[in-house]
């Protein structure tokens, strides 16, 4: 799935005024976002104790601002458009091959990212209207608009919602069959709906639906639902982004907690009280590589610490949307950040790196947990991913996909250390090449480029390439440079890169 | 800005790029930008132009105020210094540590609210000491579970319920006697959560891969086995070491259960250790009373001398022989050890818990009767030996006659002796095999052929010279003439003229070991296909005793030349 939310498609679709009672998933109504009101596809709908509620996911807004709103948030006076069943097919199949890839793909890549489908004929950038971002709309109330209550009947739900629009009547020529899986599920999609035939009408579809006994949600469509509603963790309480697969009893809860330490997960407060009488672990549970005043770093093997990756795992995916748990975590290694107080070494943030990366990666997935978010612990994380390439005299680069809030953190620590790096070259009156900048920073050529590109440095002039600084952004620096932020210091790493065994790498650990 | 197109050079990686700032360079000369158009960011194209990001992405500095929005998080109302009381000590050096999660969060099972409610009822009632605590519920609850997951894998599926007797053997395991008296309760207790749960694990668990269809759509489903790489070339030593491992496996359980039961032995040990010294301090009591009270019987009640006990200190001796083999023989020197003819009152405590004292007897005794049932065995089987040979006639009489005058060491090597393998066809070699109607067994196809030159004596003399020092010559000479050899003696005549058919008019019977047979088969160059089954269809020469006593076949019948029947005669010829 892509966040590519069907508010966006191009294709034209029916137009008109929907009553709360017709209104169903995979509409597109306008619902009010932030003080205003803005096109929203319905992913789902439930019925509780309060009304009913809708799961909408806002045109141009990352997924980790969908939220359930009530009846009173949608603007029942303008038209709706309706789900198109013969153009939104084609989306239907990516968009499972996105939540659950297929082996195919992944098995080539066995990255921890969801393989990204870089459509180049996307229609969507034509949509943009980049005028209207002025002013960024500041977060406001979504704790208080987060559902509390259960959903009542897993196949109630199922009846109305998201699977009219799942179900395809013709899934057609236009399907995507670029690989088995998705020919497989054409092919599953057509025998779905061949009893459906043609001249349905769209109530009769619901109807045979409902009947048909085939209830369960579109599992789709599932992934694009958050499914835990609020987590107790440390001494927060976290509103995950996205969905995460906790055991499917945990999303009836209102609140989950999870240990501090091990990463367990619990429905409820008294197992959860239990266990913290009972559970010894006070930091991440393997070898310290680093450590200084501020932050301490643990590298954890993923088969040998399997339970606890795994939790890390299903933590982290609840917010970071292109993760994926589809294989086992074996074949990575974990570098653990934390900080340190007299309770224990908490967990501020991670990220994962192949024991052996075909692509040279240096970071599969990398998050720091919202509750340290913005105070510049990604920047430290990103840097320690960069020493360790350097310790193993490689040029390193994130896996692809990045999230939105992972370009942003790698632009800024590329620009910072780029910029660091020529200011200096200019003082000096030194020339510099794209492969030094690249080796100094154990950076790829590739990230280097497209970070001079990014800051309008490289500039073609009088028939040569050239650097140029503008002036911004040296008074940008010396600005920042004043505020002290943190790094760390290279010199207090322990750490030998690990080697692996033949045996292992033939058992694809 | 030109209007004219600039064409660019692809930037080298390797190329000298000067640095400069944008003060130093002409506005106006402020050529072109590359590549501006396209930028690759790495975000999925989808996401790219999300609102927010973009709104940051135009901004285009190094440091935004900008900011994207997320849903933030909250202090929690928990009481965390009450949940995580334990403090981490300070340690200098770097932390290193290698437990898993499972070893470190002890009792597994963690239980809810529910089963508190349960507990408090269970407890009601109960006296404080007999009260289940939070603790043992959780490990009673643990090894259920456990035992369920081990043998009940599919209980999803096929709905098995581990009964209550499968659990005992995960139970005793506990090792906690306590718990055995609630463990019947709590199962039952187990089992309705359980059947509640739809039979899956009372915690709810993550969705692991089924192998079922089901498992690519479903989302839940997470951590599947990465399939393993092909990799032929390993296959067979992947297989190997999957034997190995397996093997390993096996050993280690096998080890296991010597070291359980040598458990038991030392505590039985224990226990017999204890029971003496309980009995030895009894008997000093009773001692003591009696010279307190001039009591004056004999002592013969305060020496071991109970049956019973005796027999349990020869199960114990024998059971520790076993053990140990090498045991047995520091005891075996002293079988006669028999009890002092005075009473003693002090027992003498072997380290090993066996006293000295009279059992000793009975144990040469029972080496006595084993000696004797080994004797009575050889005795059979000497029997049985000669029951078998009844009714054979026994031809050993001379195996291993000495070699008479046609000995190699008398003749010369006959030097141009290239023996074709088909010997000249001769009369015999017309004539039908009948081996069979003999009786000579399972198509046995004998020796039968020879050259008749060497079978008789050579007809002709031979000779060689030989050059030695100085110019010498020497002419040896070999003898006209060698007497035909009998081996086996008269006893060929037995034979002589037995007839099976009338249409059989020659049987020769020739004897394998004769030198000249010998020489002759060495010469013949055995076709390895043949050697397996030459060496198989084995075929004894008269007066050859088989090593398990019976005697084989009667003659050797000659009267074939094929090469395979060289070939048998020389296998025969070679390891008879
Ligand atoms: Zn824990």
């Amino acid at each position: 799935m892509t966040g590519d939310s069907r508010a966006t498609s191009e294709s034209p679709r029916q137009k008109s005024i929907a009553t709360p009672e017709t209104i169903c998933a995979g509409c597109i109504a306008m619902v009010e976002k932030d003080g205003g009101y803005r096109r929203a596809e319905i992913l789902s709908k439930k019925t509780t104790k309060s009304g009913t509620q809708f799961y909408c996911n806002f045109d141009q807004f990352n997924k980790r601002l969908d939220e359930w709103v009530p009846l009173v948030r949608v603007d029942f006076t303008k038209e709706v458009e309706w789900p198109n069943p013969d153009k939104d097919k084609p989306k239907e199949g990516k968009g499972k091959k996105g939540s659950a890839p297929s082996k195919k793909s992944v098995a080539l890549k066995k990255g921890q990212k969801r393989p990204s489908k870089a459509s180049k004929n996307s229609k969507r950038e034509q949509s943009i209207s980049v005028s209207e971002a002025t002013t960024p709309h500041p977060w406001t109330e979504l704790p208080v608009e987060l559902p509390q209550l259960k959903i009542e009947e897993s196949n109630e739900r199922g009846a109305i919602d998201s699977n009219a629009v799942a179900t395809p009547a013709t899934a057609g020529d236009e399907m995507d069959l670029d690989d088995e899986y998705d020919s497989q599920l054409a092919k599953k999609k057509r025998a779905d709906g061949n009893g459906l035939g043609g001249g349905y009408t769209r109530e009769q579809e619901i109807e045979k639906l409902r009947t048909s006994g085939s209830m369960t949600q579109n599992p789709a469509e599932i992934s694009r639902i958050r499914n835990i509603s609020k987590v107790q963790f440390g001494k927060f309480d976290l509103f995950p982004w996205y969905f995460s697969p906790y055991p499917e009893a945990y999303t009836q809860e209102d609140l989950i907690f999870i240990c501090e330490f091990c990463l367990n997960y619990f429905c409820d407060n008294k197992p959860f009280t239990r266990h913290r009488q009972k559970c010894t672990l006070l930091h991440p549970p393997g070898n310290e590589l680093y450590r200084d005043d501020h932050v301490s770093f643990f590298e954890i093997d993923g088969r040998r610490q399997r339970t606890w990756c795994r939790n890390l795992c299903l933590l982290s995916k609840m917010f970071l949307d292109h993760k994926t748990l589809y294989y086992d975590v074996d074949p990575f290694l974990f570098y653990v950040m934390t900080c340190k107080d007299d309770q224990g070494f908490h967990v501020v943030g991670y990220f994962s790196k192949e024991k052996e990366s075909a692509d040279g990666y240096n970071v599969a997935c990398i998050l720091t947990l919202p509750q340290y978010q913005r105070k510049g612990y990604g920047r430290l994380l990103i840097q320690f991913s960069y020493e360790l390439s350097r310790i193993e005299k490689k040029l390193g680069s994130p896996e692809k996909p990045l999230s939105d809030l992972g370009l942003l953190s790698y632009r800024q620590y590329w620009s910072e250390n780029i910029l660091d790096l020529i200011i200096a070259c200019n003082e000096r009156e030194e020339k510099i090449t794209i492969e030094s900048i690249s080796e100094q920073l154990a950076m790829t050529p590739q990230d280097v480029e497209h970070t001079l590109q990014a800051l309008k440095m490289q500039v073609y002039h009088r028939g040569e390439h050239k650097l140029v600084i503008p002036d911004k952004l040296i008074q940008q620096r010396a600005k920042a440079k004043l505020k002290k932020k943190r790094v760390l210091d290279p010199a207090r790493i322990q750490w030998k890169p690990p080697v692996f065994s033949a045996a292992s790498r033939t058992w694809a650990w | 800005m030109t209007t004219r197109k600039v064409r660019f050079k692809k930037l080298n990686t390797k190329t000298q790029l000067p640095v400069l700032r944008e003060d130093q360079i002409d506005p106006n000369e402020y050529e072109s930008l590359t590549n501006e158009a396209q930028i690759q960011t790495g975000v999925e194209q989808a996401e790219e132009n999300e609102y927010h990001l973009q709104s940051i992405l135009k901004a285009s500095g190094v440091s935004s105020d900008q900011e994207i929005p997320v849903p933030p998080p909250q202090e929690s109302d928990i009481k965390y210094e009450q949940l995580y009381s334990r403090k981490v000590q300070q340690t200098v050096s770097y932390l290193r540590f290698s437990q898993t999660v499972e070893e470190c969060v002890g009792c597994e099972y963690d239980m809810t609210t529910e089963d508190a409610e349960f507990l408090t009822g269970y407890n009601r009632g109960k006296k404080q000491a007999v009260r289940l605590s939070e603790d043992d519920f959780e490990r009673l609850m643990e090894c259920f579970e456990r035992t369920a997951a081990f043998q009940a894998p599919f209980a999803v599926v096929d709905k098995a319920v581990v009964p209550y007797d499968a659990m005992m053997g995960a139970l005793r395991e506990l090792d906690d006697d306590k718990l055995m008296g609630y463990a019947k309760d709590i199962y039952e207790y187990w089992k309705t959560r359980r059947q509640e749960a739809g039979n899956k694990p009372v915690h709810p668990s993550l969705k692991f891969e089924s192998h079922q269809e089901t498992d690519d759509m479903d989302p839940y489903v997470c951590f599947r086995r990465r399939e393993v790489r092909q990799t032929r070339k390993t296959r067979n030593r992947d297989l190997q070491s999957g034997e190995k491992v397996k093997r390993l496996r096996r050993e280690i359980e096998e080890a296991r259960q010597l070291l359980l039961t040598s458990r038991d032995l030392e505590l039985k040990k224990q226990e017999a250790l204890l029971i003496e010294s309980k009995i030895f301090d009894r008997r000093a009591k009773i001692k003591q009373t009696k010279v307190k009270l001039g009591i004056k019987t004999n002592d013969e009640d305060l020496i071991n001398q109970k049956v019973g006990k005796r027999c349990a200190f020869v199960a114990l001796e024998i059971a520790a022989n076993l053990l140990q083999p090498q045991k047995r023989k520091a005891v075996e020197p002293s079988p006669t050890v028999r009890p002092p003819p005075t009473p003693q009152l002090r027992v003498p405590l072997r380290p090993d818990a066996r006293s000295v004292e009279p059992d000793m007897v009975l144990l040469s005794d029972k080496r006595a009767d084993k000696e004797n049932e080994l004797r009575l065995d050889i005795e059979s089987k000497v029997q049985n030996h000669q029951t078998w040979n009844k009714n054979h006639v026994d031809l050993t009489k001379g195996p291993l006659s000495p070699v008479s005058q046609s000995g190699f060491e008398r003749r010369y090597r006959q030097v141009k002796a290239q023996f074709p393998l088909t010997p000249p066809a001769s009369q015999e070699d017309a004539e039908p095999n009948e081996g069979n109607t003999n009786g000579s067994g399972v198509g046995l196809e004998l020796m039968s052929h020879q050259d008749r030159s060497l079978l008789s004596p050579s007809p002709q003399p031979e000779f060689r010279m030989r050059i030695g020092r100085l110019g010498r010559m020497w002419v040896d000479r070999r003898g006209l003439f060698s007497e035909p050899f009998d081996a086996v003696g008269n006893s060929n005549d037995r034979w002589k003229y037995d007839s099976d058919s009338e249409d059989e008019t020659d049987v020769i019977v020739m004897d394998p070991n004769d030198t000249r047979a010998l020489k002759f088969r060495a010469t013949i160059p055995l076709p390895p296909a043949h050697q397996l089954t030459a060496n198989r269809r084995y075929a004894y020469p008269p007066g050859y005793v088989p090593r398990t006593g019976a005697i084989s076949q009667p003659p050797i019948r000659m009267g074939q030349s094929q090469p395979q029947a060289q070939a048998q005669s020389q296998a025969q010829g070679t390891s008879s």
